[in-house]
């Protein structure tokens, strides 16, 4: 049975139906509350509570998007709701997380292994990889991160993107931006504060 | 990296995500070609996203789990009158 099928099975009230689509939807859900929150007991409280306003909410789903998508724009408002009293500074501009040295001054410097990314699975092992990465996205300010991972994670496109969040395609498409460059500039700290001189240059 | 440089970073970010127009792809790619920051900038933008797209899809809790449809049922009774 397909999603369509599914979902309206669900809305003439079978919840067979509707634990499929819970199912198909419940690991994606929780990674992304758990990118969201860094917290494993707000991302359960937003899994939960998500599906729970699912079904409340199940009869207005107009089926305009895929299932999924309509879950996760439920599970960022339930996310958003946890955040609220999380204290919400602002990244800086675009322009501040440009280097201003020149890839000349870099190789000579100490900190060359700044700017090493040729694997970053050998710079840390899988799992102090995943959780660092974790922690530097939760910390975003909400709307950042929001936007990255719908952007990364689910895979939306700019303008699903702008409509879920209610912002122009422009000022959507400088927040991803944003908090990609804050998640690159987080992650080089953690590998030059681990390696330092040790990593081999990227040339 | 220099004003030539800022200006580019917003197409540098749409060439690695594919939204960028042909005739400016290959503008970027000359670029990319002579100045080695903006070649570093892509580089890791490219290798910051890769990362964070891993892991996307976690078991959850056990106790989670168990709990979940239980819930979910109870609600679905209360809306619909049957489960």
């Amino acid at each position: 049975m397909n999603e369509r099928e599914l979902v309206a099975r669900a809305k003439a009230g079978d919840f067979e139906a509707f634990t499929t689509l819970v199912n198909a939807n419940k690991g994606r859900l929780y990674a992304l509350a758990l990118k969201m929150t860094g917290n494993p007991q707000d991302a359960e409280d937003i899994v939960q509570d998500t599906f729970l306003k699912a079904i409340d909410n199940i009869d207005k789903f107009r089926e305009e998007s895929a299932f999924s998508t309509w879950l996760y724009s439920i599970g960022l408002n339930e996310a958003r709701a946890h955040l609220a009293r999380q204290k919400s500074t602002d990244l800086k501009p675009i322009e501040e997380y440009l280097p201003t040295r020149s890839a000349e001054e870099i190789h000579s410097a100490s900190d060359h292994a700044l700017f090493d990314w040729k694997d970053p699975h050998v710079a840390l092992e899988d799992r102090e990889l995943r959780e660092v990465i974790d922690r530097v996205i939760a910390q975003l300010p909400f709307k950042y991160k929001e936007a990255f991972l719908l952007r990364y994670f689910e895979d939306l496109s700019i303008k699903e993107i702008a409509g879920i969040i209610h912002e122009s395609v422009a000022s959507t498409k400088s927040r991803v931006l944003r908090a990609k460059l804050a998640i690159r500039d987080e992650l080089s700290k953690v590998f030059e504060d681990r390696y330092g001189k040790k990593m081999p240059r990227l040339y | 990296m220099g004003r030539k440089c800022l200006d580019y970073i917003k197409e540098l970010n749409d060439y690695l995500d594919g939204d960028l127009d042909p005739s400016v792809c290959a503008e970027i790619e000359k670029h990319i070609g002579e100045c080695n920051n903006c070649r570093i900038m892509v580089d890791s933008l490219r290798q910051t996203v890769k990362l964070c797209r891993e892991g996307k899809e976690e078991k959850l809790p056990e106790e989670l789990e168990s709990r979940l449809n239980g819930m979910l049922k109870a609600r679905w009774q209360k809306k619909f009158g049957r489960a």
